[in-house]
């Protein structure tokens, strides 16, 4: 047995082969103990056992569903105190203030488009205040005043400041909102996953149809900025994020856009795993397998000029944690001490 | 070729057409189980010609394979839950072809045969995608499973085609809501996360250009009937998807075995969730 563990230890780095030593207590745990852990435990394997532990203790614990759960939390009051501050709803009275110009702008059908998605974001802030305490967690207070959606961490004169005035910024600053929404959705949703844990099937489940109606929300307001620039066909009418960084918001029609604006929008296009990837990750059963979107055979139909953007458009893409953080931070007043980033 | 599930090993062979008889695999295969004693089982369609020449195709290029039958899924691995996606996306892929390709299509506005054509060039590289991920499991190309009659009276009029686009949109994103906590490898959680995103901002297009009947159609795109009271999207379980798949009646009878899950996810993957779809999408 000797030589057959070994491969497979050497195969494991060292930070797991570390936390193989608790086992027995992430066996306690039972919620993260799979079929794949309990064959290997039937079988007497001990090397299958091992490989399946080292996956389970490094699949999703519930702590770590919990902490998905409430960095989700924080987005979607952040998009929800946004809307409630762009459509006059906010509690607090300067929000409701600052975008008062812009408000009036906001033609009748968009306005409804508006509040539909308004609607959502309260459900969704609502539905994870409920799911909170269910994975032990306490729910952190959020309210309007913990936010500056001009991107200034509290100044109020942010780069994102035209949003409060400019129709069109104000369109394009709300897409990448939702576009980062769902990128942030798509990145947990791997931390979500324990099979066979009713829990944490619940919490992934739910995080990926909210995950699709924020893609329905970008979508929406995708098509909303391209019928007010119909001659710019980079927004495409199928609300599709085609290519990746800044060129993928469609930020054509806002005239001397602020670095900042445009840094940013880099990073909400952008990225680890830019929206303009191609080049995806599939496991069959025994090997990972890298497939290259744009150099599939069986793309005859699609004209030849189109090829990679199809293939870009085909796909949205993640983001981490960490770089949500670092797209979000200056719309979040700081406040380490609530987890506010 | 013949075989399209490893994990049926052991069961009858089916032979489709005479042309697979041609391959010397197959033919390899064809006598190596009946010597075995194994049963080799010859569809109809071997003895029928084949009906349609790749001249007058609108359903792709190549020419169009005899229909296949009795397409089933074992849905306790991700392989059979991405068969799943592959027969979704090669019928999803077929019908936006044929949509492009036909006379109505011409009769669309702008805005309308932009959005379809980038459809379809979407579904295109998903069929093709998940055909490529599958490799030896992928499902057999289905496009001669396809009612003829039943796709020309679709594409004879902009409602009718407007209107199954917005099923079948709607129902890709409440199947990859459905199937994915039953994945159980992470980076094809993360693959079939992409996909559903995609599916999420074409069903929004299509709402927004044909809202359903009495559907406000400033807030279709992600509308009451569609969005429940938490704020969650579509989600269905893969025995109604494949039930909704049936009822377009796009595909042939008999395309999809009488019981086409043959086996469904464990308790181990996961457990199944209340659908959520409305009777009009």
């Amino acid at each position: 047995m000797e030589n057959q563990q070994q491969p497979i230890l050497d195969a494991i780095d060292p930070e797991i082969t570390e936390r193989l030593v608790s086992r027995r207590d992430a066996i306690r745990q039972g919620a993260g103990a799979s079929s794949r852990l309990a064959a290997g435990l039937a079988l007497g394997s001990v090397p299958v056992a091992l490989a399946a532990l080292s996956r389970e203790a490094f699949a999703q614990t519930p702590a770590a569903i919990l902490d998905v759960l409430k960095f989700a939390f924080i987005l979607e009051n952040l998009e929800n105190e946004f809307y409630k501050a762009v459509l006059g709803t906010s509690a607090l009275a300067a929000q409701n203030n600052a975008f008062a110009a812009v408000r009036a702008l906001i033609p009748d059908a968009a306005k409804q488009a508006f509040q539909q998605i308004q609607k959502h974001e309260q459900q969704h802030v609502d539905f994870l205040k409920a799911v909170i305490p269910q994975f032990g967690g306490t729910v952190t207070t959020i309210t309007a005043a913990d936010f500056d959606f001009t991107g200034g961490n509290g100044s109020g004169t942010g780069p994102f400041i035209r949003a409060t005035t400019e129709l069109d910024f104000l369109l394009l600053a709300t897409q990448a909102f939702e576009d980062t929404g769902v990128r942030a959705y798509k990145g947990q949703a791997g931390n979500l996953l324990i099979n066979g844990n009713n829990s944490a099937d619940v919490a992934l489940e739910s995080a990926l149809r909210i995950h699709s109606v924020e893609a329905r929300h970008a979508a929406k307001i995708r098509r909303i900025r391209r019928q007010r620039n119909t001659g710019d066909t980079s927004l495409r009418f199928s609300g599709y994020v085609r290519g990746g960084g800044v060129a993928a918001a469609g930020a054509g029609n806002i005239t001397n856009p602020p670095a900042e604006v445009v840094a940013a929008l880099n990073l909400i296009y952008g990225g680890a795993t830019s929206e303009s990837n191609t080049q995806h990750v599939v496991f069959n059963g025994t090997a990972a397998v890298t497939i290259d979107a744009a150099q599939l055979t069986g793309l005859g139909v699609i004209s030849s000029g189109d090829r990679t953007a199809a293939a870009t458009q085909a796909f949205d893409e993640p983001l981490t944690k960490d770089e949500v953080i670092n797209i979000v931070k200056n719309f979040i007043k700081d406040d380490a001490a609530r987890g506010l980033p | 070729m013949a075989k399209f599930d490893p994990a049926r090993e052991g069961e009858p062979m089916v032979i489709r057409s005479a042309g697979e008889l041609m391959f010397p695999a197959t033919r390899r295969g064809f006598i190596r189980t009946l010597l075995a004693g194994g049963s080799v089982m010859l569809l109809p369609s071997v003895f029928t010609a084949c009906s349609d020449d790749g001249d007058d195709n609108p359903l792709g290029p190549g020419p169009i394979p005899d229909p296949v039958t009795g397409v089933s899924f074992n849905l306790q691995s991700d392989v059979g839950i991405f068969q799943l996606l592959h027969l979704n996306e090669q019928l999803e892929a077929a019908f936006y072809t044929a949509v492009v390709a036909s006379g109505t299509f011409s009769t669309l506005s702008g805005d309308e045969r932009e959005l379809l054509t980038d459809i379809r060039d979407t579904e295109i590289v998903h069929r093709e995608f998940v055909r490529t991920a599958l490799g030896s499991a992928a499902l057999p190309d289905i496009r001669g499973s396809i009612d003829r009659n039943v796709l020309d009276q679709v594409l004879s009029s902009r409602v009718s085609i407007l209107t199954l686009a917005r099923t079948f949109e709607n129902t890709g994103v409440a199947a990859l809501n459905g199937a994915a906590k039953y994945l159980t490898d992470a980076r094809n959680l993360l693959v079939a996360g992409k996909f559903a995103s995609v599916e999420a901002r074409h069903a929004a297009a299509l709402e927004d250009v044909l809202p359903p009947a009495g559907v406000n159609a400033n807030t279709a795109f992600a509308g009451d009937h569609l969005v429940d009271g938490t704020g969650r999207d579509v989600k269905l379980e893969a025995g109604v998807v494949l039930q909704k798949v049936a009822a377009t009646g796009l595909l042939r009878a008999g395309t999809l075995a009488a019981a086409p899950i043959t086996a469904g996810p464990t308790p181990l993957q996961g457990v199944a969730t209340a659908d959520f779809f409305p009777a009009n999408p």
